[in-house]
């Protein structure tokens, strides 16, 4: 069971309009590395896992990257804020308006739709949490492309921290990886 | 640059004139110990609670909060203990047997519960179980996703 707190992770607070990087930050969303990506993985792969570290692990990492789903369209959401159809336009946010308006949907930056073909889950503990650590750092270096887009301080700031959120789950699974080989799986 | 200034204060969230009361009994006594451990505001603030684990990219330093009233800056406070209690979790999912670090883990989720309830009676509920007031308040705005002529919380 999922209990809804009404904060974000951490504070997303952007005053100025900027649709390019809205536009960039959809990769963060529904893209292939995506925090979206993230939460259903782990969500999905913890029901097989084989042990109480590794069930509990995964269900909360998949629980934190939910919030870390609300903070990026969150940012969306503000970088587009108040922006006319014109503006959406020569930002190359015309495609997405077609489809969804001022909504924000889950799509890559390039407005591919979502997909769990993104993601495996094997049954295969090992399997599973190699994919997770690669996961960690492909989502790591997509934040670093995204760093070097961002010209504004209120979206880098979320940005650093999201980014070193991927470097701490990425430990994590490292070092439940390791016990797991030790134990034989 | 935006960053020219690397000399860091963390302790940014107790500014001058936002006196809410922050519960006294845990974090100088847990945070003053040699556990690994940052201070909670320099641990929300990196995205890590762990000295030995934080890899700042190209040492960008993070980006100072700057919350504009004593309401975000209540608020900043609880993300912050919140966020400790999450970085202390995974680490509990794989080391239950730390004993000193649960201890933390305990402190942190109690001063967490502690400041939510202050800001339910202060400014409205954070989660549903708070939602006891004279009327029911909590559909009502801000949610975390709206801002108001340039911050979300005033």
């Amino acid at each position: 069971m999922f209990k809804y707190m009404k904060t974000l992770n951490y504070p997303v607070n952007i005053k100025k309009k900027d649709l390019k990087m809205a536009k960039y930050l959809h990769t963060q969303f529904g893209g292939s590395n995506s925090e979206l990506a993230a939460a259903l993985r782990y969500f999905s792969q913890k029901f097989s896992m084989p042990d109480e570290k590794g069930k509990s692990l995964l269900n909360d990492i998949a629980t934190e990257e939910l919030g870390h789903v609300e903070m990026i369209a969150t940012m969306i959401k503000q970088l587009t804020e108040g922006a006319s159809v014109e503006e959406m336009k020569s930002a190359g946010l015309g495609d997405m308006y077609s489809e969804h308006g001022m909504g924000v949907y889950p799509s890559n930056a390039s407005g591919v739709p979502f997909t769990t073909g993104y993601f495996a889950v094997t049954g295969d503990p090992i399997a599973d949490i190699s994919e997770d650590m690669a996961a960690e750092q492909k989502a790591r270096a997509v934040y670093e492309n995204l760093i070097e887009l961002a010209t504004d301080e209120d979206v880098i700031g979320p940005l650093l921290f999201l980014r070193q959120r991927e470097i701490i789950h990425f430990n994590r699974f490292k070092e439940l990886y390791k016990y797991y080989k030790k134990k034989g799986y | 640059m935006l960053f020219e200034n690397n000399d860091y204060d963390f302790d940014i969230l107790n500014l001058a004139g936002f006196n809410f009361n922050r519960p006294q009994h845990s974090y100088y006594e847990y945070e003053k110990q040699n556990n690994g451990l940052v201070s909670t505001e320099e641990g929300f603030l990196k995205g890590n609670m762990w000295k030995n684990e934080y890899a700042p990219y190209k040492n960008m330093p993070p980006v100072r909060l700057k919350p504009t009233c004593e309401r975000e800056a209540l608020l900043f406070k609880i993300m912050e203990i919140d966020f400790a209690v999450n970085d202390l979790n995974l680490y509990l999912d794989l080391h239950p047997e730390d004993m000193e670090m649960y201890e933390c883990f305990k402190k942190y989720t109690e001063e967490c519960i502690e400041l939510k309830d202050q800001y339910a009676r202060m400014y409205g509920p954070l989660t549903l179980d708070e939602t006891q007031g004279n009327t029911y308040d909590w559909m009502k705005n801000p949610w975390p996703w709206d801002k108001t002529g340039g911050s979300m919380y005033v």
